[in-house]
């Protein structure tokens, strides 16, 4: 029972994280159709960003604890915007309106960049920020001493993912997105302004990766290459709930995290098996994903 | 055309970016060329070493380890003694097994070495052990530890002069059974990299308990991946479990990172954790801090503060008037590979047959800084291991090795003999997989 328990526990923290790293990179491709291989070094930008602001901050003995989870928050939104704007406006724009694949292959040329830009910014040790992690403490459910912070993490995925409901469901500004998404051409022939809309979805999509990394930062040791594998398991999530779909993402993290947690508790030697083996099956039902809408293609 | 300019700026921007950014540090991988020059070096040696990357750390140290050993070599060349002169060459694989062959390929051809050294990986080792068999050159393995390598991989002309995991495992198995007549321990869980070494390790432990018929119940084995940033789940796993002691194979910073994260729960309030092969290495006491944690178990494959020999001090102290450091095990394992190497030719008369050198290195005794007094090391002739002493012990304060304000102490040395794996062992390990299988079967009664 106490593993049957620490498994839904366990799953659901695993599945919030996967949410908050796969919501930007389901959002970006929803409304400009780019599967951005770069979103894992945006994450990991945001974790580094996080991990040394916090340091510096408790190594400084500068003040309170609380004042540190306004530093995570802050380094992601600062890194996210800063970066989401350089690539959108330096990179992509350029490439707008060309085929998938070749922003397929420009986004993983980026994710070669930056992940050696970040070695030489911030070296090759792990970086270790878990002062806010053992803050907050822990909650006894039964037997399982659960942690807070990842708690706090459900949370918080939690209401990233209503936020975005609303802001696409309930806002003029979601609304006009929607109507890029569904037909690109008669928006712009309504005059709206696709490109800033554009600029608005990937920078939203490069802070919610930052944010990922930045709120997972004190629960992990932030290492080259943490980018690279949040990716792989990022496209899983996206992939099962259907590309695009926020609600299909929110799913797809619930399968595989739940799956994940079920897999290291009774079976350890299936754990990376059971990822793939859930995508798999997802995908020979169902190729679009759970919620992923087959769209008709113009010849 | 106008469409075709603009992505092409656009690239070239950031292209041009990056090499601004990557011309303002210096290149990370380095070749490093050591002693003698090519016209003067009796044998070149090529070695591997990790110098970017999480495990740079490895490749610095042993770097630094090579030099003191060539040093010594020189020193005892003036005062007359007949030390021969080594050319060292060491680049850095990558931890790609095709790369690193690559590498040692080139060592052959374009520096014309007769001798391979190095490796971290257990896995590129295994590569470049293979083809070592092919070329005809003798490896000299310093770093990896899965004894597969020696066992049931071993050939003629693979070596291993630092502790392997089966060593280790011994140790540790041996601490276990002690420690179980003190405090009644039954239930062991392990947890390492989903790898060869990981997997070997566990392999290696369970048949270590079982020599020494101590009753256990296994209530977890877990296998999170190298270089796993988040072991979250696996510490919840583990807690659930409820072991009495949990042994991981996790090393560098891996181990660390669980450490660290293990800390911020209650693992360390219910639970033991051994770590037998890496765990006192000098990094990992660095990074605990001043944080003891109660029931860390740790051992390592060469430390600072053991064996209190003049040779150890003098080890110790060579490698941090060099460097402002302190050495990880590492610095130790590629000191006593080039050490290896310059006594076989010594013995061999010259470099030039493989098979003197083959036999100079078989049953070669080494006096090394991990040798506790009235012991040398020396190399198993069947097993091409060296068979060492092993110290286990539990984390304590001390000072003497700043930054590092703890080290292991209450040391349970272990006798080098003990350790070595039994005859009757090795050849049902090797029978195993000349009959196919991967898995060791039972002693025969």
């Amino acid at each position: 029972m106490t593993s049957f328990l620490a498994v839904l526990i366990d799953g659901s923290i695993y599945a919030s994280w996967l949410f908050l790293v796969a919501a930007g990179l389901t959002v970006i491709y929803g409304v400009m159709r780019i599967l951005n291989m770069a979103h894992g070094s945006f994450y990991a930008i945001g974790a580094y960003s996080a991990a040394s602001l916090v340091g510096w901050y408790f190594n400084n003995g500068i003040g309170p604890a609380w004042i540190s989870y306004l530093l995570l928050v802050g380094a992601a939104l600062l890194a996210g915007l800063i970066v989401g704007v350089i690539v959108e406006r330096g990179l992509l724009r350029l490439m707008y309106g060309r085929d998938e694949i070749l922003m397929v292959i420009i986004t993983y040329a980026l994710l070669l960049i930056l992940e050696d830009t970040m070695k030489i910014v911030w070296g090759v040790s792990p970086y270790f920020a878990y002062q806010p992690y053992t803050e907050l403490g822990r909650t006894a459910f039964g037997l399982l001493k659960v942690s807070n912070y990842d708690l706090a993490l459900v949370g918080v995925s939690c209401l990233l993912g209503l936020g975005l409901w609303a802001w696409l469901e309930r806002t003029n500004q979601g609304k006009v997105l929607r109507a890029v998404i569904h037909d690109r051409e008669i928006a712009v022939a309504m005059g709206v302004n696709v490109r800033l809309m554009f600029t608005i979805t990937f920078v939203m999509g490069t802070t919610l990766g930052a944010l990922a990394g930045a709120l997972t930062a004190p629960a992990i040791s932030v290492v080259p290459g943490i980018g690279i594998e949040v990716i792989v398991l990022a496209f899983a999530v996206v992939v099962i709930g259907g590309l695009g779909s926020i609600g299909g993402a929110a799913v797809g993290a619930l399968l595989v995290g739940l799956s994940r947690a079920a897999a290291v508790h009774y079976a350890p030697e299936f754990e990376l098996f059971v990822i793939y083996g859930v995508m798999s099956l997802v995908l020979a039902f169902r190729p679009e994903g759970l919620f992923g809408r087959t769209m008709a293609r113009k010849i | 055309m106008e469409m075709l300019k603009r992505p092409v700026s656009g690239c070239i921007t950031i292209i041009a970016a990056t090499l601004v950014l990557l011309a303002g540090k210096p290149a990370q991988a380095e070749r490093f060329e050591l002693g003698a020059a090519p016209t003067e070096a009796d044998a070149v040696v090529g070695c591997l070493y990790p110098m970017t990357g999480r495990s740079a750390t490895y490749g610095r140290d042993s770097i630094a380890g090579i030099q003191i050993a060539l040093d010594d070599l020189a020193a005892e060349a003036a005062s007359g003694l007949p030390a021969p002169k080594l050319r060292v060459i060491a680049d850095d694989p990558r931890s790609k097994a095709s790369y690193a062959v690559r590498l040692a390929q080139d060592f052959i051809t374009n520096d014309k070495a007769r001798f391979f050294c190095g490796i971290v990986s257990s896995g590129v080792a295994h590569a470049v052990s293979d083809l070592a068999l092919r070329e005809k050159i003798i490896m000299v393995g310093t770093d990896h530890a899965s004894s597969r390598l020696s066992i049931e991989a071993g050939h003629k002309y693979y070596f291993r002069v630092t502790n392997d995991s089966w060593t280790s495992m011994a140790a540790g198995a041996r601490y276990l059974r002690d420690l179980q007549k003190e405090t009644g321990w039954r239930k062991l869980a392990f947890i390492g990299p989903d790898y060869d070494y990981g997997h070997v390790s566990w392999t290696d432990l369970q048949l270590a308990l079982d020599e020494l018929d101590v009753e256990y119940e296994t209530v977890s084995d877990l296998w999170p991946k190298l270089y796993e940033p988040d072991y979250s789940i696996y510490i919840n796993a583990l807690q659930s479990a409820k072991p009495d002691i949990v042994v991981t194979a996790l090393w560098g910073g891996d181990f660390i990172a669980f450490i660290k994260q293990a800390s911020t729960t209650r693992f360390f309030e219910t639970t033991r954790l051994a770590n037998f092969d890496t765990g006192a290495n000098y990094d990992v006491m660095m990074a605990l801090g001043d944080q003891p944690y109660p029931g860390l178990i740790l051992s390592a494959r060469h430390h600072n503060n053991w064996p209190e020999t003049g040779r150890n001090k003098r080890f110790v102290t060579q490698f941090h008037e060099m460097t402002g450091r302190y050495p990880t095990y590492a610095a130790e394992g590629a000191y006593t590979g080039i050490m290896a190497i310059a006594r076989a030719i010594e013995k061999a008369g010259s470099a030039d047959n493989d098979e003197a050198l083959i036999k100079s290195l078989e049953g070669l005794q080494l006096a090394l800084p991990e040798d506790p007094p009235g012991f040398a090391s020396y190399i198993d002739p069947d097993t091409h291991q060296i068979v060492q002493a092993q110290a286990v012990g539990t984390v304590v304060h001390n000072e003497d090795f700043p930054p590092s304000k703890l080290m292991v102490g209450n040391w349970a040395i272990y006798d080098a003999e003990d350790l070595k794996p039994s005859q009757e062992m090795v050849k049902r390990r090797r029978d195993a997989v000349a009959g196919g299988s991967e898995a060791v079967p039972p002693p025969t009664p």
